[in-house]
């Protein structure tokens, strides 16, 4: 496999951190090793593999920058990621070498201010970042799109999610109880993360639609706030399948200004573009559908002025209704593309973890630099 | 067997408080909200206790759009220029 760095521009280093390196001499035993990261408190609760400093080696030749280059900062503490400590977390985790670039790119994504690093992390909410891969180096790492795909067994999906809960919990601290306020949090915080499925997709990838050239993979950081099954197996149009999509976006529990990611069964998506339907005509479709009265929104306690006036202001959207709240400022809030097996009428709804602009999902080419500073 | 430290030692920042105020008495107050949900009116409750036992005065209510995230450093720097302290506050 080629190694992809630095294809489409020279990446620059940011500042040098103080951090250095810090070396652990254990004994030769690796169950002692294991049980040692334990003791460190360097785990998610699972084993870890030993972070050995040859594994390390590996990871980092997959990554053009020099090891002590800051991907990744943490504006409240000002902790930095490096490409160093980020390998140290992926072996760990039990990635390969070529997992590496895309977990580069998925902290250079949350990196972005709108992304909001710090609060998604911190917050009550319990927000766990999905990452979404687009592209041909999906399948260079063979990252499952299809069947049972937030499911367990594949090892780049499993340890590319794990590295980066084990990134948040050993680089910027991100402790549960202590900086980690998460009231439950939720399953995706031990691991959340998928590949966009690219055979029979009827639409652009998500990669294409976000404007990254010919053969340039991407990864979406999206903080999303849990995972809501939709299950259609009647449904046999696109009102009725998205309907029910709707349905899921409103509901009490989940409705808010914040942005959304659906993910569409293959069973679903045939209907849709059996009917010539667009990702557009998707979103518009869900947006308008995905709303809740003021007086029902009001019966749940749920509604503030505020939060109507920001969605009903001057620069409202087309689509916003009078007396109605709708999921997300518009269509653009919500992000459609198509994940898991041939078979079954299950769909997925992941809210946002932020209840309106406090966490903007953002992406990153993999493994190349476009337009860096 | 040598392991790396996954962790962050971070780097050395320099921090310093503010000099404490050499009293309350007669000060200006600010209050800056998060715009969760009842944060005006718990902050304003907070300051009330400063106008009844120290003749403070309420000046400012400053707002910020997004709770998670820090205060835009112009709104720090107009509170700074305006009030004597400020109240602020993060919870659920």
């Amino acid at each position: 496999m080629p190694r992809r760095t630095n294809r489409l521009t020279e990446r620059k280093a940011r500042t040098m951190p103080l951090d250095v390196p810090r070396i652990h001499d254990v004994p030769d035993d690796l169950l002692a090793a294991i049980d040692y990261c334990y003791a460190q408190g360097w785990t998610d609760g699972l084993p870890v593999i030993p972070p050995v400093v040859e594994r390390v080696g590996a990871m980092l030749a997959f990554e053009g920058r020099p090891p002590e280059a800051v991907i990744c900062s943490h504006p409240a503490t000002g902790l930095q990621l490096t490409v160093h400590a980020a390998a140290v977390n992926a072996v760990m985790a039990g990635c390969l070498p070529e997992y590496f670039p895309v977990l580069v790119a998925a902290f250079e994504a949350m990196d972005k201010p709108d992304f909001n690093f710090h609060g998604s992390t911190a917050s009550t909410g319990g927000s766990a970042p999905l990452l979404i891969v687009s592209g041909s180096y999906a399948d260079d790492i063979g990252m499952n799109a299809d069947v049972n795909l937030f499911g367990p067994g594949n090892r780049a999906n499993a340890t590319i999610g794990r590295a980066t809960r084990l990134i948040l919990r050993n680089v910027f601290q991100m402790i549960p109880g202590i900086s980690d306020k998460s009231t439950q949090g939720n399953p995706g915080k031990y691991s959340f993360c998928i590949a966009e499925r690219a055979r029979g997709n009827p639409w652009p990838l998500l990669c294409e639609a976000q404007g990254y050239p010919p053969g340039v993979s991407s990864v979406t950081a999206f903080a999303g706030g849990g995972f809501c099954n939709v299950e259609n197996h009647g449904g046999s149009t696109p009102e009725e399948i998205l309907g029910s999509v709707a349905d899921a976006m409103a509901n009490y529990g989940c409705i808010t200004l914040g942005q959304s990611a659906v993910v569409l069964a293959p069973e679903h998506m045939r209907i849709l573009a059996d009917a010539g339907w667009t990702r557009q005509d998707a979103q518009s479709f869900l947006f308008v559908r995905a709303r809740r009265s003021v007086d029902g929104m009001r019966s749940v306690g749920k509604y503030r002025q505020s939060e109507y006036d920001k969605q009903h202001d001057a620069e409202a959207h087309a689509l916003v209704a009078p007396d109605f709240v709708h999921r997300g400022l518009s269509p653009d809030d919500i992000l459609i593309t198509m994940g898991g097996g041939d078979a079954g009428g299950h769909s997925c709804f992941i809210p946002s973890w932020s209840r309106g602009r406090g966490s903007l999902m953002q992406h990153k080419p993999i493994g190349v630099c476009i337009d860096c500073d | 067997m040598q392991l790396y430290d996954p962790t962050s030692a971070g780097p050395e920042r320099s921090l310093s408080r503010a000099a404490a105020l050499a009293g309350l008495e007669g000060r200006t107050i600010g209050i800056l909200e998060n715009g969760k949900l009842n944060a005006v009116e718990m902050l304003g409750e907070v300051a009330s206790l400063f106008v009844a036992r120290h003749g403070c005065t309420v000046r400012a209510v400053y707002a910020k759009s997004n709770a998670s995230a820090p205060a835009p450093a112009e709104t720090l720097a107009r509170a700074a220029a305006e009030v004597d302290f400020l109240i602020t506050g993060l919870g659920d």
